[in-house]
């Protein structure tokens, strides 16, 4: 019971917080699931990130994977209450807000909302990497495998899933 | 506006097929094909949607989907949106897992985990490089996201004061950069 609210409670947080997609709550996400809760480790929680970048959908669905892990004894309840706490709470700020925000129209606020929320969820991007890092394989191969996927991303068209792909191909092989 | 009231069934469905086979930075572009092509809402309808998916908290497909169905169909088509747009994900992210917590000892699916998690890294640091490189024209934003990732690293600051104090800083010195150009 009190895991389930924990779930509740982190997750929701978490959601109401997650401005700009939720691309900046990663740092905190960890914090909360592997030092403050010990839900996982640091390698499943890289790993789940890793799963939720593959699959077709929000990458922040991986927030399922979590709760099933918290939860062994009834995992598909945990990983409903985790998904349903990290995905409702925003769903209902936007239903209330979005005819708000279009009769804003012409205000010079939007702009300056998206702009200076900005810096702060960049700097939160990074923080984030520091966080994936954590539970990624260390050593030559692995970050050779960072290294070239980082490159192939801002340098060629190829897609996110298949760059993930390729580099578990990679792992297959060489980090067994 | 259509003048046909567009089922709730077939919001849903829209969404629950486009969630589950949109990768990444294609969905947008699908939702905006599918939305536009049904007549559900002009074009500049949907730009306002967007923006405002992309500023809120929460997912920006999810939220854009939950605007469309908002749009066409009141708070019942926001949920069947919603239910659309996330249960496809959430049903796929869950065979996912249990296949994971089944199999994740095996030598040859820890390597590949392995594999795909360094590539998730090197896939978040593109993406760091890339929204840097959209701020680097302004001091002041370049100063404000460093120390952001130095109080988030050494502090911990949590997230709620880390969006008050820098997401509130940002705005603020947003607002008098806009009013210097007025």
């Amino acid at each position: 019971m009190t895991t389930a609210l924990q779930l509740l409670w982190v997750f929701g947080q978490l959601s109401v917080l997650g401005f700009g997609g939720g691309k900046g709550i990663i740092p905190q996400m960890h914090t909360d699931a592997v030092r403050t809760y010990h839900w996982v480790t640091s390698e499943q929680f890289t790993q789940f990130y890793t799963i939720g970048k593959l699959v077709p959908g929000p990458t922040t669905v991986f927030a399922a994977l979590i709760g099933y892990a918290a939860m062994p004894s009834r995992p598909i309840i945990g990983a409903a209450l985790a998904t349903a706490a990290m995905f409702v709470p925003s769903s209902c700020i936007m239903v209330a807000l979005d005819s708000l925000w279009t009769r804003f129209e012409a205000s010079p606020w939007r702009a300056i909302i998206s702009k200076g929320l900005a810096p702060a969820i960049v700097g939160l991007v990074w923080s984030s990497v520091w966080s994936i890092a954590r539970g990624a394989p260390s050593g030559i191969i692995g970050y050779g495998i960072t290294a070239a996927v980082a490159l192939l991303m801002l340098r060629t068209k190829l897609s996110a899933p298949l760059l993930i792909l390729l580099a578990g191909a990679v792992g297959v092989a060489a980090l067994r | 506006m259509s003048a046909e009231r567009v089922s709730l069934s077939s919001i849903a469905l829209t969404f629950a097929t486009l969630s589950s086979t949109a990768f990444g930075g294609g969905q947008k572009a699908s939702i905006r094909q599918q939305v536009l092509a049904r007549g559900w809402m002009d074009r500049e309808r949907f730009l306002d949607g967007l923006e405002i998916a992309e500023i809120l908290p929460g997912p920006n497909i999810l939220n854009l989907a939950i605007y469309c169905g908002h749009r066409v169909r009141g708070i019942p088509g926001a949920i069947a949106a919603f239910l659309g747009a996330s249960m496809p994900p959430f049903v796929i992210v869950l065979i996912a897992g249990a296949l994971y917590f089944k199999f994740a000892a095996n030598p040859f699916v820890h390597g590949a985990l392995r594999g795909c998690a360094a590539g998730a890294l090197g896939l978040t640091i593109a993406n760091a490089l890339e929204l840097t490189w959209d701020e680097r024209a302004d001091g002041t934003r370049i100063l404000l996201l460093i120390v952001t990732v130095l109080v988030v690293l050494f502090l911990k600051m949590p997230l709620l004061f880390v969006m008050l104090i820098f997401g509130g800083a940002g705005i603020v010195s947003e607002y008098l950069v806009s009013r210097r150009r007025a």
